[in-house]
């Protein structure tokens, strides 16, 4: 929301100062938090701000997105790859409100993210200036923490506030309303940063009681068949090791999340599966045999439970979660274990037995033989004239050894690739799950490839989320950074499409799509493309694009009315999960 | 602890302690539902700005009804202290809410209370018109019967302020009613825990000077 009818207001400042102006401290903090990359977007209210920032480029990279929108997902793409907040950084009033989704996104989704939101000036508050907007009232239901800067002094603390509340405990999304005055004001006092280790009010548990762990200990040790649920709180805590050692240890079988994909390698012995509503066939239906549920950073969503009232009703739970607020919150825990994953499983791994649990893992393996029969086999190897989603995805796994970070978008595509996606590495997805965000992946791939550079990048992105944001395309050819980009073009809003036919007798209500050409559009801001609609020449177009070294971007026509399954319908239980 | 006890503060102790209503007769402005169950919730924040909307806002999200709330400072230097009183027919939904009050980053505590778990009382006010040729006021029956006092004598006004809970105060209310009430109002409800715990035990003096 580029403004310049308030430049004037503001000139440049005429003498030395003797300390630091607002903006400057601003910029000395990203420096001292070893912030290397923002995504921001400048407009009046943060003009300060972005002056100050000319003079920091040596230190720190901005990249210009296309709309603040893209600003908040590249922060989240770069955070989820990290683990340490991204910086968002956008002018007031309409610059502020277009960065509200990814920030909803990034609570959801338990995101880091320091978004520096430009305010007008203090005295102008209140009095509906241009450009004013309530940011602080608006973004109260979305953010973990806000606070209105209105005087300079304030920066250092409260900067260094905003990046340990966002990272620290349950990560999410911070806003600082920083009006211009406070950007624009020289410091009365010399600049000293001092990082935030403590708040009173907010003490994250991370080591967990004892005496929650030996319960928790007790329930494995007895257990014949539990199962366990590992979410992202795995992949934040960075607890893939543990997981690992665990799981082997107690041989349990392990479903993931959504977002807890990649938490083990899809080639562990202990890994089964996803769980929810496009999950795996066992993952689901074994949920009903399971006599303990080890749930790790995971918060039982609708889209996993399914009917709560019908969701491992038979089975003890063990409920572990850094947020205290999870327990208890849709699943009752019999032994609930607060603290961070890590640690959590680091103090249960003495306790709990050395156990073999072949039959049980067995079982999942027969579920598995049903669904390659009925929905794999038919998604992969398929001689239909069109290309389906799911052989492309799988050639691409197999392509890149399950070793890409993928990022998705959301929708049938979503689905897809977490299915057909064998991933080895972990923390190898980006994809919006809470919040369900379309013109998530296009931003947030290249927040992750500033985030990861060596790992290699592919966003996958359905025809209609590309088209939400699709000027990020006007980013990625500027900054230069070698994403990968798929369309899976089927023509269609597919999963409302899917839903219709499923759901609502076939009424396909505006779910069809008249798109633009690609290619053309991808070429005009300068990104290499190609599309490729023959099943004879998917491999050779993955080859091609994987071997660029710029970003590139590859639409693949895929089959116009492809359904997702397995499915669990929305509101059922997961015993009714249907495979066609 | 109080030492000295005059004859009033007395009286006023064992009004406070005898609950139940003089009159059976008296129907209750507020409605005495049974499946309902009041909760008194005191939250302990740092006193910061937009605090409040962001405690009420956990309120609405879940269409949960806030009966009142009182917002006061407390004997820490920059602790406010928030007394809110609900009503509902779930015990877990509070102590969800209770949970995800406690979440906010500037909030140090929350409790939930139940009301024999709590010393509680409201203010109310009542404006009456006294017009020359009225019934006139029993002031003793107002002072020693109701423990309520007349605070300011207009021309043809007085108000009466009355301490005590709901429940008192619409007894008040009836029998205020055979003058004629020009105003009348309440505050939300201030409630302290019956237990010998003090602000101390969850707000060190370390962590917080003392006003």
């Amino acid at each position: 929301m580029a403004n310049t009818q308030t430049m004037t207001a503001e000139m440049p400042m005429t003498e030395t100062p003797k300390f630091l102006s607002g903006a400057q401290a601003i910029m000395q903090c990203l420096v001292e938090n070893n912030v290397k990359t923002i995504f921001g977007y400048p407009g009046g209210a943060i003009m300060p701000t972005y002056d100050a920032l000319y003079d920091y480029q040596d230190r720190i990279k901005h990249i210009l997105v296309r709309h603040e929108q893209g600003a908040g997902h590249a922060a989240q793409g770069y955070a989820r790859m990290t683990g340490r907040a991204g910086v968002a950084m956008v002018t007031s009033g309409p610059g502020a409100t277009n960065l509200m989704t990814p920030i909803a996104d990034a609570l959801l989704d338990s995101t880091p993210m320091v978004c520096l939101v430009g305010q007008v000036k203090a005295n102008l508050l209140g009095t509906d200036a241009f450009q004013e907007c309530d940011i602080i009232g608006m973004s109260m239901p979305v953010t973990k923490w806000n606070y209105q800067i209105t005087d300079a002094d304030e920066i250092p603390e409260i900067m260094a506030k905003a990046f340990y509340i966002a990272e620290s405990g349950r990560p999410g999304p911070v806003l600082l309303d920083i009006t211009r005055t406070a950007q624009a004001d020289i410091m009365t006092k010399p600049f000293v940063y001092k990082p935030c280790d403590e708040i009173v009010s907010y003490r994250p548990r991370y080591i967990p009681k004892q005496s929650q762990v030996e319960e928790a200990a007790k329930l494995i040790n007895a257990a014949k068949k539990p199962y366990i649920f590992a979410g992202h709180g795995i992949l934040i805590a960075k607890a893939e090791a543990e997981l690992d050692e665990f799981a082997r240890k107690t041989d349990i079988p392990v479903a993931t999340t959504l977002l807890g994909m990649s938490a083990l390698p899809h080639n562990h012995p202990n890994y089964i599966g996803w769980l929810g509503m496009h999950g795996n066939y066992g993952a689901n239906v074994l949920t009903d045999e399971a006599d303990l549920i080890i749930a790790i950073g995971m918060r039982f969503d609708d889209r996993v439970t399914g009917d709560l009232a019908k969701f491992i009703t038979q089975a003890k739970v063990i409920h572990i979660d850094i947020d205290p607020a999870e327990i208890n919150k849709n699943i009752i825990a019999n032994a609930p274990v607060v603290g961070d994953a890590k640690e959590a499983l680091k103090a249960l791994l003495p306790l709990v037995k050395e156990r073999k649990h072949t039959e049980w893992i067995a079982e999942f393996k027969k579920y598995d033989e049903i669904e390659f029969e009925k929905v794999s086999k038919r998604d992969l190897f398929h001689d239909g004239d069109q290309i389906k989603m799911g052989e492309a995805v799988a050639m691409l796994s197999k392509k890149t050894k399950g070793e890409a970070v993928t990022v998705t978008d959301v929708g049938q595509h979503q689905m897809i690739v977490n299915r057909y996606y064998e991933y080895m590495k972990p923390n190898s997805l980006v994809t919006s799950g809470g919040a369900g965000t379309m013109g998530f992946a296009l931003p947030a791939a290249f927040g992750a490839k500033v985030g990861a550079p060596d790992r290699e990048v592919i966003a996958l992105i359905g025809d209609g989320g590309f088209q939400m944001t699709i000027q990020e395309l006007g980013t990625i050819a500027q900054s230069g950074l070698p994403v990968k980009i798929i369309i899976l073009n089927n023509n269609f809003l597919g999963m409302v499409r899917q839903w219709q036919q499923l759901f609502f007798d076939k009424r396909y209500s505006f779910v069809e799509l008249q798109n633009p050409d690609f290619i053309m559009i991808s070429k005009g801001f300068g990104i290499d493309a190609h599309k490729v609609s023959d099943r004879a020449e998917l491999s050779v177009a993955l080859d091609k694009m994987l071997a660029a070294t710029t970003p590139y971007l590859l639409e693949i026509v895929c089959e116009k009315e492809e359904n997702v399954f397995p499915m669990v319908p929305s509101g059922g239980s997961v015993a009714s999960i249907r495979l066609e | 602890m109080c030492v000295f006890r005059t004859t009033k503060i007395e009286y006023r102790i064992t009004h406070i302690e005898n609950r139940t209503s003089k009159n059976p007769n008296i129907k209750y402005r507020i409605p005495n539902n049974e499946i309902m169950t009041t909760y008194t919730l005191s939250i302990f924040t740092t006193n910061t700005i937009g605090l409040l909307n962001r405690i009420t806002i956990i309120f609405t999200r879940r269409r949960l009804n806030i009966e009142s709330l009182t917002v006061c400072e407390t004997e820490r230097k920059n602790v406010s202290r928030f007394t809110i009183v609900m009503r509902h027919e779930s015990r877990d939904t509070v102590e969800k809410l209770v949970r995800q009050i406690r979440k906010v980053v500037d909030v140090l505590a929350v409790f939930g209370y139940l009301d024999h778990e709590i010393v509680f009382n409201e203010i109310a006010l009542f404006k009456l018109a006294t017009p020359l040729g009225g019934t006139a006021l029993n002031i003793k029956e107002i002072n020693l019967d109701w423990n309520a006092k007349v605070v300011h004598w207009g021309l043809d006004y007085v108000v009466i302020e009355k301490n005590g809970t709901e429940v008192e105060i619409a007894e008040f209310y009836q029998y205020m009613k055979n003058w004629e009430i020009l105003e009348y109002l309440k505050s939300g409800r201030v409630a302290v825990g019956k237990t010998e715990k003090g602000l101390v035990e969850y707000l060190p003096e370390s962590d917080w000077e003392t006003v």
